[in-house]
């Protein structure tokens, strides 16, 4: 066992240097969940899929851009049958990694319609923005999402908008 | 007979028939030849059997290429679904400030 503990101590260690990616333990969610998502990519993988992303269809060549630069996306989705079946507990782990100085939360939102509230995280670096990380949390639906690397918050929105969902306006300062 | 002059007996020598060999060869003659396969032959079958591990090969990478693709776009509509709906909501409470004051 000592033997085995090492490696595991060296790979937590190399994570927590690294200190983007957000460690947490999603099992009990996910056995509670009726459905899931689960999408985890790292670089190299990410690197493989930017290959295959066409430079001739406009919203796939934008992912391209947008991917290339990136270290890994991680993204879980945890889908209910009834309100009221997680908790805020259930997210504090993964909440409690993101309220270290290297984080910082720009936008928190509470929707009392909806009852969707939406945590986005940043890494603020010296070139710009180093990582990114969402909870968005909705009475029967949780998502956790965890971008590693130099992300552009913009062309992520404006991405979020294509491929499938009806794009939101919003709101753009004109350049003068 | 006894035993010794028995076994003299089976074991001698024996000419054989003067038509013999000539019975032997013509029937040899009749049987097909096995001749070793051509060296182009292995040569041509390693080559398909390498351009068959070639096109599984890349068939595998071409799966993992599409498959990474389509979850990268996945992820990117899932996150950036909530950044947008986020934005939208900020711009919204930004509007309603803007009407208050």
């Amino acid at each position: 066992m000592k033997t085995a503990g090492f490696p595991l101590a060296l790979v937590l260690f190399a994570g927590m240097a690294a200190g983007q990616q957000v460690k947490w333990n999603y099992d009990k969610l996910a056995a509670r969940a009726s459905d899931s998502v689960d999408v985890n990519l790292d670089g190299s993988v990410l690197r493989l899929a930017a290959k295959f992303l066409s430079s001739d269809d406009p919203d796939q060549a934008k992912a391209k851009k947008l991917v290339e630069g990136l270290k890994g996306i991680y993204v879980k989705t945890f889908e209910f049958k009834n309100a009221g079946e997680y908790s805020p507990a259930d997210v504090e782990s993964f909440r409690a990694q993101l309220h270290s100085p290297d984080w910082q939360r720009i936008v928190g939102v509470h929707g009392k319609e909806d009852g969707e509230d939406v945590d986005v995280y940043i890494k603020p670096e010296a070139k710009g923005i180093g990582g990114l990380a969402i909870i968005a949390a909705e009475p029967k639906e949780l998502t956790l999402v965890n971008i590693v690397g130099p992300i552009d918050l913009d062309s992520l929105s404006e991405l979020g908008g294509h491929f499938g969902i009806p794009e939101v306006e919003v709101e753009k300062k004109k350049e003068k | 007979m006894n035993l010794e002059d028995e076994i003299r007996t089976a074991l001698r020598r024996k000419e054989p028939s003067p038509e013999f060999t000539e019975r032997v060869l013509a029937r040899v003659s009749g049987m097909p030849v096995r001749r070793a396969p051509r060296p182009w032959v292995r040569w041509v079958a390693a080559m398909a059997a390498s351009v068959l591990l070639a096109a599984g090969a890349m068939g595998y990478r071409q799966y993992q290429g599409e498959r990474a693709k389509s979850q990268v776009l996945l992820a990117i509509r899932i996150a950036g679904g909530k950044l947008n709906k986020a934005q939208k909501r900020v711009q919204m409470l930004n509007a309603a400030h803007r009407n208050n004051s």
